[in-house]
């Protein structure tokens, strides 16, 4: 049966000649003794006279052509239709070559690995943020991103306080006139707006941390500075001696120079 | 330096500088050169169109067209390669084009019914019906094969080539064409195989 297998892939080379002496003489003798392989070679050969058949028509289209005439008419023929020889054909051929059956896989391949490239740009460009996978991220631990925060806060803290110490030493030390004069000028006034909003800013730090007791002190200051702003139009000597008291009264330039160091004291 | 044309035109053994003669001349425009080349393979090129397409017509058109493609491209031939081999790759081209195009145009259909009609029994025909019948059976299962088995055939069962030269006119291995030949036998055996029990 093995035998059969082997000699069946040379049945095709037989027909045609194409054994050496050698494995011709062994095919044979295997023919000899085996009746499937010549039936098998039977129907080869009724297959190789089918076609031969055909070998008629060919003989018989041949002799219609005459041959002695055909290069004539051949030639003139290509000499006629090679006018504009070679520029326009090239460049027909080009577009012909990149479009040609054989190579339309090619271009298929091309066509979607452009798609899906242009999907992943356009998929990636439209997250925001940092990239997938990108060498440049880094991650901090969540309690390191609330230190840092505090710490924020701390600084943002301890400069409002000493900024309003200044805006309030002013109003305090300077002869009456002076103050209201500077007052007025709204250089001071301007300073309190300005830390009106600071404050504004660091409200919520002040809520997050436990700064409690920079919040009420803070609260106060700001208090302080919107009455101020509120009477800087028509600020009187009066009310400016009544603001005096008020802050000496609280201890308020005390309390913001004990808040300040154990601010600095409770450094991160 | 004249090439003696007659000896080659007679079809005898052209040496390979004697060609290449020809092809320097033809490309210079030479209309004589051009006339001996066709004169040395026209009937190859024809065979080969004849054998694929089994239509003088279409034979005809891809002789014209092969030579034509020769004189535009004859720059492009290399010296050291064969140039009969070349010939015929640009005709074996030719025929796998001017076949798609009339496949597009007629569709498979018409070919499936064709060979539908002719395995019906034909107890009362004579000898030469059969003949006949078994030639256009044959075609029709030519016609079958996959293009690249069909050319093999073609090539070595009526063109007598060498595996060697049909695979330098494909570009294959020479390995792959005999493999080729090999399944295209086969193939027309299963594909035959009804058709010739029917008839004997």
């Amino acid at each position: 049966m093995k035998d059969c297998k082997r000699h069946r892939r040379e049945l095709v080379a037989f027909l045609y000649g194409e054994l050496t002496d050698e494995r011709k003489k062994e095919l044979e003798s295997h023919l000899d003794s085996c009746l499937s392989c010549r039936e098998e070679l039977a129907a080869l050969v009724r297959v190789v006279k089918s076609a031969d058949s055909l070998r008629a028509d060919i003989e018989g289209a041949m002799a219609a052509v005459d041959w002695d005439l055909l290069p004539e008419t051949v030639a003139s023929a290509v000499l006629e239709k090679d006018v504009q020889p070679t520029r326009e054909a090239g460049r027909r051929s080009f577009f012909e070559w990149i479009l040609r059956p054989r190579l339309k896989p090619v271009l298929a391949g091309l066509l979607a690995g452009f798609a899906l490239g242009s999907l992943m740009t356009f998929w990636l460009m439209r997250i925001p943020g940092p990239r997938p996978d990108s060498k440049e991220s880094f991650h901090v631990s969540r309690g390191f991103l609330d230190r840092v925060e505090l710490e924020m806060a701390r600084r943002d803290t301890l400069d409002y306080l000493e900024k309003s110490q200044y805006v309030l030493l002013d109003l305090v030390q300077k002869p009456g006139r002076k103050a209201m004069d500077a007052w007025q000028r709204s250089l001071a006034s301007q300073k309190a707006r300005a830390l009106l909003m600071k404050k504004k800013y660091i409200n919520p730090q002040l809520n997050k941390f436990r700064l409690a007791k920079a919040k009420e002190i803070c609260d106060q200051i700001e208090l302080l500075f919107f009455e101020l702003i509120r009477l800087s139009d028509d600020l009187s000597e009066k009310d400016l001696l009544s603001i005096r008291n008020l802050i000496e009264e609280r201890q308020l330039l005390l309390k913001i120079n004990l808040l300040k160091k154990e601010l600095e004291e409770s450094e991160v | 330096m004249n090439i003696p044309l007659e000896k080659m035109e007679a079809g005898r053994a052209e040496s390979h500088e004697a060609v290449m003669g020809l092809v320097d001349r033809m490309r210079k425009g030479d209309r004589e050169a051009l006339m001996a080349i066709i004169r040395l393979y026209q009937k190859k090129v024809f065979l080969l169109a004849y054998s694929y397409f089994r239509n003088s017509e279409d034979a005809m058109d891809i002789v014209q067209e092969t030579f034509l493609r020769l004189y535009q491209k004859a720059g492009q031939f290399q010296k050291g390669r064969n140039f009969q081999n070349w010939l015929l790759q640009i005709a074996k081209n030719l025929c796998i084009d001017t076949h798609r195009k009339h496949h597009k145009r007629s569709g498979d259909l018409r070919r499936v019914k064709s060979l539908e009609d002719l395995n019906s029994p034909l107890g009362e025909s004579d000898d030469c019906q059969d003949a006949s019948d078994i030639r256009h059976i044959f075609a029709e299962c030519l016609k079958r094969l996959s293009e690249k088995q069909r050319m093999v055939f073609t090539m070595k069962h009526y063109n007598d080539l060498e595996y060697r030269e049909i695979a330098m006119i494909l570009k294959i291995s020479t390995g792959t064409a005999k493999s080729l030949h090999f399944k295209a036998v086969q193939n027309l055996r299963a594909l035959m195989t009804p058709h010739l029990e029917g008839k004997s």
